[in-house]
């Protein structure tokens, strides 16, 4: 079998994620998993862990779960797609709060 | 090696009898993965219960993030990875454009249906650019009556500028049974279109060409 056209470097699952997500981000999901239901998980580790952790989140505007989440998913782990946003609950008055 | 993804924001233009048709087909000359990333399964229960034909192997998987994983690890091991989409604009589908090294857009021959069409075409056009890669992409006019509402849909595709396939699928009963047989069409008026649709595939390196010593083996 003759091989097929010589073909442009195809993107990374990660990159075609986020250039699908960039290029139209009001696309819902094909499907929303209501079986995929959020359970926890407990991970015991160093205290300068914890810290560099936070720290990083605050650098980069994002959640504890997020940096972890999206570190598993650079590493070729299929993270759920919500588990990479953040979803924190919100106060309505929250944007009042220093007035 | 190679990625071809089904899609179209519309549902019903064809999309999954397009995959059937490429995958009974193609199966017997090329090792083939089918993706099933609609959640309706109506490609893998047809590959799981219906199909009798060469071997492939069919996954259904429409979460976005676990598809795009699945298509580079398929594209490695297979010959040809064809990606079968919901019908209508989700991430997954696009994922699965971005992801391809072609895609066809199957359209009937309503205003609605060549509108949807060139929307899939546009979008198919800025996941190109952002992903800074070639993505070819042609329409398929299916369905197709021997009319002149078939020959004006022809017609709008050209004159918006899209590419589409010489090849039509004609709106046919063998198709239909297929669905319920398995058996794809290898004779008559639709065993010749399906011919037809591959040979101008292969022309266009989109799906993969039987070398001399191959067909050897094979007969």
């Amino acid at each position: 079998m003759k091989n097929l056209k010589p073909r442009s470097s195809r993107p990374t699952p990660e990159d075609a994620l986020a250039i699908a997500t960039q290029t139209a981000p009001t696309l819902p999901p094909a499907r929303l998993n209501v079986d995929d239901r959020p359970t926890t998980l407990n991970l015991r580790v160093r205290s300068t862990t914890i810290e560099a952790l936070m720290a990083v989140a605050h650098g980069r505007g994002l959640t504890m779960k997020q940096v972890v989440c999206q570190a598993l998913a650079d590493a070729g782990v299929p993270v759920a797609s919500a588990d990479l946003e953040d979803r924190t609950p919100r106060r309505k008055d929250s944007g009042r709060a220093g007035l | 090696m190679s990625v071809l993804t089904i899609a179209s924001s519309k549902g019903g233009p064809g999309k999954t009898t397009v995959c059937q048709l490429l995958a009974g087909s193609l199966a017997g000359e090329a090792k083939l993965v089918l993706l099933d990333a609609d959640p309706s399964q109506a490609l893998s229960r047809w590959a799981r219960s219906a199909y009798e034909g060469s071997p492939f192997e069919t996954l259904a998987e429409p979460d976005e993030t676990r598809l795009a994983h699945l298509i580079a690890a398929k594209a490695d091991a297979a010959d040809l990875v064809i990606v079968d989409t919901a019908g209508f604009g989700n991430r997954a589908a696009s994922v699965a454009m971005t992801s391809a090294d072609a895609v066809i857009v199957p359209t009937l021959s309503g205003e609605a249906d060549v509108t949807e069409a060139e929307k899939t075409m546009r979008l198919i056009e800025g996941l190109a650019r952002a992903a800074r890669r070639e993505i070819p992409a042609r329409v398929l006019l299916n369905r197709v009556r021997k009319t002149t509402l078939a020959r004006h849909a022809a017609a709008e595709v050209t004159a918006a500028g899209l590419a589409q396939f010489n090849a039509t699928i004609s709106d046919l009963v063998a198709y239909g049974e297929m669905t319920y047989s398995g058996r794809v069409p290898t004779t008559g008026v639709a065993g010749a279109e399906v011919a037809a649709l591959i040979a101008e595939m292969r022309v266009l390196g989109w799906a993969p060409v039987i070398t001399a010593s191959r067909e050897h083996v094979g007969s």
